[in-house]
């Protein structure tokens, strides 16, 4: 068995980390810097770049909106798909199968589909341009992705507990949020990573949905490109600061990853 | 054909503390059928792995056939293995998977298919040749598995982990009977590791009883019933296991709890002395006292348990303690009395420090 | 157990998703059966703006990019993804943050993903344009079709292979050590391992990440939107950037919509495919 790397591992890692390397390389530099001359190492490296982010506050409140409306979004999925993957984990009913798969159906349109129905029907009802906008057409694609990981790791936690559950006497939500919801909080976390991984690196309806005030740090930077004359070092230190919120999420969960991944539930 | 010798052998993985194997000496006859018995961590898994060639060498030698194996690969050594599930290459049919270690050797197309179509008329499972093994039910994969081990024609040692684990009662016994026959017909030295006494005493001709990483005997399920060397071998061999009691020898006579129970020619001392169920009997207690050289000491009956007749008489173990100890007998019934009472022994063996006192 | 009362645990759900799905749906539907003038002229037109959408060049061309590009990338990151996974060491400490090193670029906004790599393969101020122009190579994204699709197919390497890996790895970690033992023991060599005890065990995450990275290539519409913007000229214009362009840029809702059903119906074939194929697995366990 395996226990040492393979060098081919390492080879991938360059190719995986070398582009991200350069957008830190570039984040450290001036503009005139960037544009004069190509060097691997920065020579005069400076933080300038991340100060200005951080005291101009577009940048600063698009990377508040777009935390907003993934927390948001992050909430509503597991408090919406909890109940359902228990239902859907411990009960046959009524069209259960068909119901599961119309779910999933979701996760799977392009969301290029949804745009100008959302667009109406966000202007409609006068959410247009709130972070509860997005996080509600996010919702769209995480919820189904909610129930089918959660479904997956409640499935896999024996009837038999639920059953020994009522034996001692337990109420159910005693037992619901004792017991149960510990015993599957490895998919909680996976479900937490996905949601995250979905709302917070979707551009396309963010952009639709959001006008001056709830514009998210991915639209923030796409109109910086367009814009005459890119500042590519404040674009790069904007890029490296999307990263950051990714990294921590996935360490907090990357022991149960392996888990959910096997499970087949992504 | 290959007799097996290992002489100091001992394995310790990486990180671990104490050695899983220590200093193992043992010989295995060309065509032998040998048993390795122990509980779980006794290394019989790790014994296996290192003949099997899927351990690196360790310190000590392993010879098979007068050839060292340690600079051998696992699949030039002629050694074969069954693993206590059915491992088998599950997008195969059965017939593909009884080929494949002969296809890997070179063989050619047709003469693989002859051979593996007869070593599945010997398991009888010919009928099987074209089904998947993922529709194969648990015991008909272990028969698939066998036959895998068991089909390369230049094998010299067979290797099988507990692989009747997950076969039922019923069937243990002729998948026992078939291994035997398999193994009495290729010549093939075949070694069995197992935790359960009952199938090591029913297939080998000499039985190993490991214990925490050592060999404490070796012997003919006769010799190992008769007479242990080790206190572990009586315990862990026979059911119900080896009587203990703590006793004294005071000039050659031997005292339990300051009673007198019988002679022992033994150097002075403490230790311990060992009988079998079957060589006990407890009996009403007569009124006069006995002279302490005759093996017979007070006891009390707790309780009996029948396990069935001998010529028309109840028969089966019988509960009771001797000086404070727990002890068991295997004998009729019908004599047993219930409370007071006394134990007469035939035999009995003297331990120090767990293993045997010659007398 | 049989209980109809499990619905009440389905409801938030139906409701959440009915109104983020079927009221949309029913609108583009609505929109693709209609011809509109403003908000208050409307005509019906039928399936009109379906015939026109079927036979208009330019969607046809932008499905069959859409169809090169998803097969290259299947082609491409399907076995790499496994060498990755089998690259990996199985167990001990580092497992977790290898881990967490492949999963960095699922976890980048698909836009940065674009600008990452518009950084690195500029020719003025990218390390990669820059060296293979110093090389000699005449290496311009913008300006050279097959530039572009090198530099896409890289970029959608390097933003999803880790996916493949993850659930490739998963799959092998489910292998037990047994089967490995007993191939060895049969001299097996390194390819049969793989081909007739790993490959067979990895059928059904394979399944999941070759229908996943399908489905997801047929929505790519962010990284080519940042990288090339569709261009050179349509060269990597694919079907949710036409999609798009149709229905923001130029506001043509009744063949955006009819085009955006077409699209919908498509996803949700391949989404069958996917479901079948997984609950079989499942039920085959």
């Amino acid at each position: 068995m395996r226990t040492r790397p393979h060098w081919l591992l390492y080879l991938y890692c360059v190719y995986l980390l070398v582009p991200i390397y350069w957008l830190i390389n570039l984040s450290l530099r001036d503009n005139a810097d960037i544009l004069g001359s190509l060097s691997a190492l920065p020579s005069d490296p400076s933080f300038a770049n991340y100060l200005e982010i951080f005291s101009n506050p577009v940048w600063s409140s698009g990377f508040i909106n777009s935390l907003s409306y993934v927390a948001i979004n992050t909430v509503i999925s597991l408090l919406v798909a909890l109940p359902a993957a228990y239902a859907f984990s411990r009960y046959r009913f009524v069209g259960d199968r068909h119901l599961f798969f119309w779910l999933l159906s979701n996760r799977m349109a392009p969301p290029a589909v949804f745009l100008l129905p959302f667009f109406q029907l966000y202007s409609a009802i006068g959410l247009f341009d709130t972070h509860l906008a997005v996080a509600l057409a996010h919702c769209l694609f995480t919820v189904p992705l909610a129930v089918w990981i959660l479904e997956g790791f409640m499935a896999s936690i024996p009837r038999s507990l639920d059953e020994m559950a009522r034996i001692d006497g337990h109420s159910r939500s005693f037992f619901f949020f004792r017991i149960f919801l510990p015993a599957i909080r490895g998919g909680i976390g996976v479900t937490v990573f996905f949601c995250f991984m979905f709302s917070w690196v979707e551009l396309l309806l963010a952009r639709t949905l959001t006008g001056s005030s709830a514009k998210p740090i991915v639209v923030v930077m796409t109109r910086t490109v367009s814009a005459s004359g890119v500042d590519w070092g404040v674009l790069a230190a904007a890029g490296v600061l999307t990263i950051l919120p990714g990294l921590a999420v996935v360490y907090f969960v990357r022991n149960h990853l392996v888990r959910g991944f096997a499970l087949g539930r992504v | 054909m290959a007799e097996l010798l290992l002489s100091n052998l001992s394995h310790s993985y990486p990180g671990a503390g104490a050695p899983t194997l220590s200093g193992l000496n043992l010989r295995i006859a060309s065509g032998e059928a040998h048993a390795l018995l122990g509980s779980s961590g006794a290394g019989k898994s790790t014994l296996l792995n290192l003949l099997s060639g899927l351990l690196p060498a360790s310190p000590g030698q392993l010879l098979l056939g007068g050839q060292d194996l340690a600079d051998q690969l696992p699949s030039s050594r002629g050694v074969a293995q069954v693993f206590q599930f059915p491992v088998l290459y599950e997008a195969m049919s059965v017939l593909g998977n009884l080929a494949f270690p002969l296809r890997v050797m070179g063989m050619s197309r047709r003469d693989c298919r002859a051979r593996a179509r007869q070593m599945a008329e010997q398991l009888e499972i010919d009928h099987l040749l074209e089904r998947r093994p993922t529709r194969l039910g648990l015991f008909e994969k272990q028969l698939v598995a066998i036959g895998k081990a068991l089909v390369r024609p230049d094998l010299s040692l067979v290797l099988l982990d507990e692989p009747l684990t997950a076969a039922e009662p019923a069937r243990k016994w002729r998948l026992r009977h078939t291994l035997k026959s398999l193994q009495r017909e290729s010549g093939a030295t075949m070694i069995y590791v197992t935790h359960d006494q009952t199938e090591a005493l029913t297939f080998a001709d000499r039985i190993s009883v490991m214990h925490e990483g050592g060999i404490l005997q070796t012997g003919s399920p006769e010799q190992l019933i008769n007479a242990p060397t080790h206190e572990h071998v009586g315990y862990f061999v026979g059911t119900p296991g080896m009587n203990f009691l703590d006793a004294r020898i005071e000039s050659n006579v031997c005292l339990v709890g300051d009673v007198p129970f019988g002679s022992l020619v033994v150097s002075p001392g403490v230790c311990r002395i060992g009988f079998r169920p079957e060589w006990a009997k407890l009996a009403g207690a007569p009124a006069q006292t006995h002279s302490g050289s005759d093996w017979i000491i007070a006891a009390d009956v707790i309780s009996q348990r029948v396990l069935g007749t001998h010529r028309g008489v109840p028969f089966g173990l019988v509960d009771a303690t001797v000086a404070g100890a727990r002890i068991v007998t295997r004998q009729p019934l019908d004599e047993v009395p219930s409370g007071r009472a006394q134990l007469h022994l035939d035999t009995v063996r003297a331990f120090r420090q767990g293993w045997v006192v010659d007398a | 157990m049989r209980d109809n009362r499990a619905w009440l645990g389905v409801l938030p759900v139906l409701l959440i998703v009915a109104f983020s799905a079927v009221i949309p749906l029913m609108t583009v539907v609505n929109y693709s059966v209609q011809d509109i003038f403003d908000a208050n002229t409307r005509i019906f037109v039928g399936l009109d703006w379906y015939r026109e959408t079927l036979r208009d060049p330019r969607l046809q061309s932008a499905l069959l990019r859409q169809i090169l590009f998803s097969s290259l990338i299947l082609a491409l990151e399907i076995p790499l993804g496994i060498l990755v996974a089998k690259s990996l060491p199985r167990a001990g400490r580092s497992v977790g943050l290898w881990l967490v090193l492949l999963a960095i670029p699922l976890l980048i906004p698909w836009n940065v993903v674009g600008t990452i790599w518009q950084l690195f393969a500029r020719p003025d101020i990218g390390l990669l344009g820059a060296t293979l122009q110093n090389l000699g190579f005449d290496y311009n994204y913008t300006a050279g079709t097959l530039d572009a699709w090198l530099t896409l197919l890289a970029m959608d390497v390097w933003h999803w292979t880790s996916l493949v890996a993850l659930l490739a790895f998963a799959g092998l970690t489910a292998i037990p050590d047994a089967y490995y033992q007993a191939a060895r023991l049969d001299g097996a060599s390194r390819w049969q391992i793989f081909r007739h005890v790993e490959l067979p065990r990895l059928t059904s995450v394979l399944t999941i990440a070759v229908l996943l990275r399908l489905m997801d290539s047929f929505m790519i519409y962010t990284e080519p939107f940042v990288l090339t913007g569709g261009g050179p000229g349509n060269s990597t214009t694919f079907l949710s950037q036409y999609l798009t362009s149709m229905a923001v840029g130029q506001f043509d809702l009744g063949p955006a919509a009819a085009f955006s059903v077409l699209y919908f119906l498509v996803v949700l074939l391949l989404c069958w495919l996917f479901y079948t194929s997984v609950m079989r697995n499942r039920d085959a366990h």
